[in-house]
């Protein structure tokens, strides 16, 4: 009975929805408010990453471009334009969603290391563009004062205001876990089978009849749009944008999460995610030795739980369970 | 259980105890204690300054803390801002919540003093930059920051002007990092240039990550007659330009014409690691190591025997930035509302980078910290008047 | 303007040769073992403080500070491979070796700049500012020695790989593997060895790249990027292509300076990278290889 609760998903999301709504009150200074925040935007990156890297096999390095695809089209659309918060929003996902398609074009000819190269490619020109296009995107000179989102009025209830940091996480880590649900349901439907018929091999699931090129470019899309959204909250959150924040190196960052907390599970990147955020955070207190600690620990994990940490703690649970006397097969998430 | 003791727990969880321990920073018995915030880039490229900074600071807490201040002794805790918006405001963050500082100091990089300021606004706690040269930060101001150094438009407008005039210059080319800073900065040069009749032949940006100078002199070479060069990069970059310069034969170091100018980035000691090719360089320096005022004297001496080495203007103004706060507590303020107002009635105060009064928007308005020095062929400096 | 266009022509031969010599390594590894080292950039880094200190150490002996360097690079790309390498490969997932040299990366830098500190060095050799001039040209001796120096070790590494028994095999592995299984090649040995050519190329490069980069622990990685648009260009593990691709991407920079902006060197060089992708995505040069395309 009580495996039974365990193992059902509604449970678990009903617990994440729980954790999530008392983060901001165990955390009360602003200053883990503000990790909380970073937190949910990375979980966003990397489970978007993952969603096309871990489901439909093809290594996107161009993740920090969405990212600031995301950021930069939703802050100009406010800051020229005069757009409103959440139509901005739609506009960022939407763009780095086609810029994902675009790039996706790549992804159609090309496989591994290839497709790897083609989206850094991809990353280090969108990065030189937000850089050398000074008089659209400032450059290096920096956009700065980006408002917040707007305030939530629902009739009947007190006005909620996104300059708090603790609603702004609720924003942010409630459409990550809106996110977590929904790619959930996609993996778990013909959708996700159909991509990870594609990853284990390309060449049988074509002959089954399925299109492999626009199921990849789905998966592209999909992929390139969460991380736009990430970078809309950036921006809101941060208020100051310039280009340095969206280099490649964040690509391989974001990328970092999800080996570090394991390929292919959705609940992987978010440890990941949560881990690589939290980590030089709690190492701050040993002043120039942290990146040396922060660095070894990254290449430790790697190297002693290559599974990542979910593939690491269901071995850990299976070795308990046959010590219990339980002879359960673990469950895969 | 507590909400506080409930966090610790969670946050050890999974992690090696001594690593937080090791965060939680021991208070000072004393309970007359200016807390000092220090914001500078630890990690990365951008630790260049912060490593500057550091020693710079400590020194100044040496000297401060032997006898203390109007009964105030002085601690510093230093947070790594990484030179970016996101790290700066994670790391303001901490300092303002676990070490409660009555002033901040630093960030280096323009952007992300921009991002911190209005955090600082918020948390009234007054913020004495000294670094980052963005017009942005004073203008239109804001209560709660402060400048020491020379903005990008005093220190441009006054570089074009001497060009055109004392050095009787009539064309010029940029030559700049593709920074906040460094367009900024060759912006203002390039609009008054122009609007006193002189001429931007080229201006030529590129990026941090750019080693080999040899192109970039080559077309500057090929660009005819060039007076002037003003160039607004690092050490790092500023050597290679210059050894570039003189190999392609443009500048006097390197038997040619053109003059190449530069601003406070460069520190004492770059003629030396540049050599014969710095020859006829004119800088502005803010810190001159010749200045014979006795507390640059005596910052020049301690510093000497403190690091065994030359004191860089990244040493001495972060020095200064210690140095301005004890003057205010030295003035009766102790806590952060009254170093702000203390900071704002600055009047006159001398530092070894040069005098310090702040205007409305909060911006040092004295000038005396800008010296022009022409190197030699001996590689020693003379000043230009 | 016949000169400049010469003259530009020079400087691109001369730091396209420097990233030859980063490129072939991280060439090499991945004709063998199909993976990245992240960390060969560092390796780089070091190869220049090696020679960099040993420089001073014999009184300002160039060519000793290159020795030693090459020596270092070596020693680091055994300790790579042993460390990271070795163990992960029975682990079908080339991410991770990439994730895990990240890490390597992430600590080396940092260690260097405990041990080293920020402030850039000048590394200045007795060749740096001894400068040749004729007819309105100019070049550095220093520019020479590197372009000598290339010139041998890509030159050996060439005769290596195509008459020795080794470099044969290590050819016969990168295409191959099972029939170099089969030919009684044992690939462990050989990976080895591919490790620590590369890495000695690495150490090398970074002294070669010492007195013209800006000398701080973050050196290496202002060059690995286009070290890895060069590999692709060149196409993924091939010897020839990556020689003419680092020269392409050489003087696409220097003539991108000239005539562009050096801001637009990066978007130059990968949109040539992406255009090469989408057209000919085998490289310059096509060699067989079974996967990937």
């Amino acid at each position: 009975m009580v495996s039974a609760i365990l193992s059902s998903r509604r449970f678990w999301l009903i617990m994440a929805a729980i954790v999530i709504g008392l983060l901001p009150m165990i955390f009360s200074d602003s200053y883990w408010r503000t990790n909380l925040i970073v937190c949910a935007i990375n979980v966003l990156l990397a489970v978007g990453l993952d969603f096309v890297l871990g489901y439909a096999g093809q290594l996107n390095l161009g993740q920090s471009a969405f990212y600031g695809i995301g950021a930069y089209v939703s802050t100009l659309m406010i800051m020229k334009l005069g757009m409103p918060f959440w139509l901005a929003f739609a506009c960022g996902v939407l763009v780095a969603g086609l810029a994902g398609m675009l790039l996706s074009i790549f992804a159609v000819r090309l496989r591994g290391h290839y497709l790897a190269i083609a989206s850094l490619g991809f990353a280090v020109i969108t990065y030189q563009i937000l850089l050398n296009w000074i008089s659209l995107t400032q450059g290096p000179l920096g956009i700065y004062a980006i408002p917040p989102p707007p305030p939530l009025r629902i009739p009947g209830l007190p006005v909620i205001e996104f300059n708090n940091l603790a609603n702004l996480f609720y924003l942010t880590a409630g459409f990550a876990l809106l996110t977590y649900i929904l790619l959930d349901q996609l993996v778990r439907s013909p959708i996700g089978e159909t991509l990870t018929a594609i990853r284990e091999d390309e060449i049988s699931a074509a002959s089954l009849g399925i299109n492999c090129q626009k199921w990849k470019v789905l998966a592209f899309a999909i992929s390139s749009a969460v991380a736009g959204a990430g970078g809309c909250f950036y921006a809101g959150f941060v208020g100051t944008l310039v280009p340095d924040a969206f280099f490649i190196t964040e690509s391989f960052t974001i990328l970092a999460m999800v080996i570090v907390g394991g390929m292919g599970t959705l609940i992987g990147p978010v440890l990941g995610a949560i881990l690589l955020t939290v980590l030089p955070e709690l190492l701050r207190g040993i002043g120039d030795l942290r990146l040396i600690v922060y660095g070894v620990l990254v290449t430790l994990v790697v190297l002693f739980m290559p599974g990542g940490i979910v593939q690491a703690g269901q071995r850990i649970a299976a070795r308990l369970r046959q010590r219990a006397g339980a002879g359960d097969t673990v469950s895969r998430t | 259980m507590t909400k506080r003791t409930f966090r610790t727990l969670l946050m050890s969880a999974g992690l090696v105890g001594g690593i937080f321990a090791g965060s939680a920073t021991a208070v000072l018995a004393a309970d007359k204690t200016i807390k000092i915030g220090a914001l500078f880039p630890m990690s990365g490229p951008g630790s260049y300054f912060g490593a500057q900074d550091k020693q710079g600071v400590e020194l100044a807490l040496e000297q401060l803390n032997k006898a203390g201040v109007n009964g105030f002794k002085f601690e510093v805790k230093y947070e790594d801002s990484a030179c970016g918006p996101l790290p700066a405001t994670q790391a303001v963050k901490r300092l303002l919540d676990q070490f409660k500082p009555d002033v901040v100091i630093g960030e280096e990089c323009s952007d992300a003093t921009l991002a911190v300021m209005p955090i600082m606004e918020q948390a009234k706690v007054p913020l004495l930059n000294a670094g980052s040269s963005a017009i942005k930060i004073t203008d239109p101001g804001n209560p709660w920051t402060f400048r020491i150094m020379p903005n990008e438009v005093m220190q441009g407008v006054d570089i074009a002007t001497k060009a055109y005039k004392q050095l009787n210059a009539r064309t010029a080319v940029l030559l700049h990092e593709n920074t906040n800073a460094g367009i900024g900065n060759a912006n203002v040069f390039a609009e008054t240039f122009t609007k006193l009749g002189g001429k931007i032949l080229a201006d030529i940006g590129f990026g941090r990550d750019v080693n080999d100078f040899t192109s970039i002199a080559t077309r500057v070479a090929s660009l005819g007659k060039i007076d002037v060069i003003p160039t607004y990069t690092l050490e790092g970059q500023g050597l290679k330009i210059t050894q570039a310069l003189a190999q392609a034969g443009v500048v006097k170091g390197g038997g040619g014409q053109a003059i190449q100018l530069g601003t406070i980035w460069l520190p004492f000691g770059f003629e030396q690691k540049a050599g014969k090719a710095a020859v006829g360089y004119i800088r502005i320096v803010q810190f001159d190591p010749t200045d014979q005022r006795d507390v640059v004297r005596k910052f020049i001496e301690a510093f000497k025997a403190k690091y065994n080495q030359d004191p860089t203007h990244l040493n001495a103004h972060a020095y200064d930035q210690v140095m301005l706060i004890a003057d205010v507590v030295r003035r009766g303020a102790k806590d952060a509302q009254s170093i702000r107002v203390g900071l704002a009635a600055t009047k006159n105060f001398s530092g070894v980078t040069g005098s310090v009064e702040f205007d409305k928007t909060n911006q040092n308005t004295k000038m005396d910290t800008i010296h022009y020095m022409e190197t030699q062929p001996d590689l020693s400096w003379k000043a230009v008047k | 303007m016949l000169t400049v266009i010469l003259q530009q022509g020079i400087n691109g031969v001369v730091v396209g040769s420097l990233y030859v010599l980063v490129a072939l390594g991280l060439t090499l590894i991945y004709g063998v073992l199909v993976q990245i080292n992240f960390a060969h950039a560092d390796i780089v880094t070091l190869g220049a403080f090696t020679a960099y200190f040993v420089t001073h150490l014999f009184s300002g002996n160039y060519f000793a500070g290159i020795a030693a360097a090459l020596i270092v690079g070596a020693i680091l790309g055994w300790l790579v491979n042993a460390v990271i390498f070795a163990p992960l490969r029975e682990r079908a997932n080339e991410l991770l070796p990439l994730i895990a040299t990240i890490g390597v990366s992430i600590t080396l830098q940092n260690v260097m700049l405990v041990l080293l500190g920020p402030i850039p060095y000048a590394f200045d050799t007795p060749y740096s500012n001894n400068v040749i001039r004729f007819g309105g040209i100019f070049l550095t001796m220093q520019s020479v020695l590197i372009i000598m120096m290339s010139t041998i070790a890509i030159g050996l590494l060439y005769a290596f790989m195509k008459f020795t028994i080794l470099g044969k095999a290590l050819r016969a592995v990168s295409q191959d593997r099972e029939t170099a299984a089969l030919m009684g090649i044992n690939p462990n040995q050989l990976i080895m060895l591919a490790f620590v050519i590369a890495s000695a190329l690495a150490g090398m490069s970074g002294a070669m790249l010492g007195p013209v980069l800006v000398l701080t622990p973050f050196a290496g990685t202002t060059v690995i990027v286009k070290a890895f648009a060069i590999v692709i260009i060149g196409g993924f593990g091939n010897v020839e292509g990556t020689i003419i691709a680092g020269l392409i991407v050489g003087l696409i920079e220097s003539y991108t300076t000239q005539f562009l902006d050096p801001g637009l060197i990066d978007i130059v060089v990968f949109a040539l990278l992406l255009l090469m992708l989408a057209v000919r995505p085998t490289g310059l040069i096509a060699e067989k290889r079974e996967e990937n395309v």
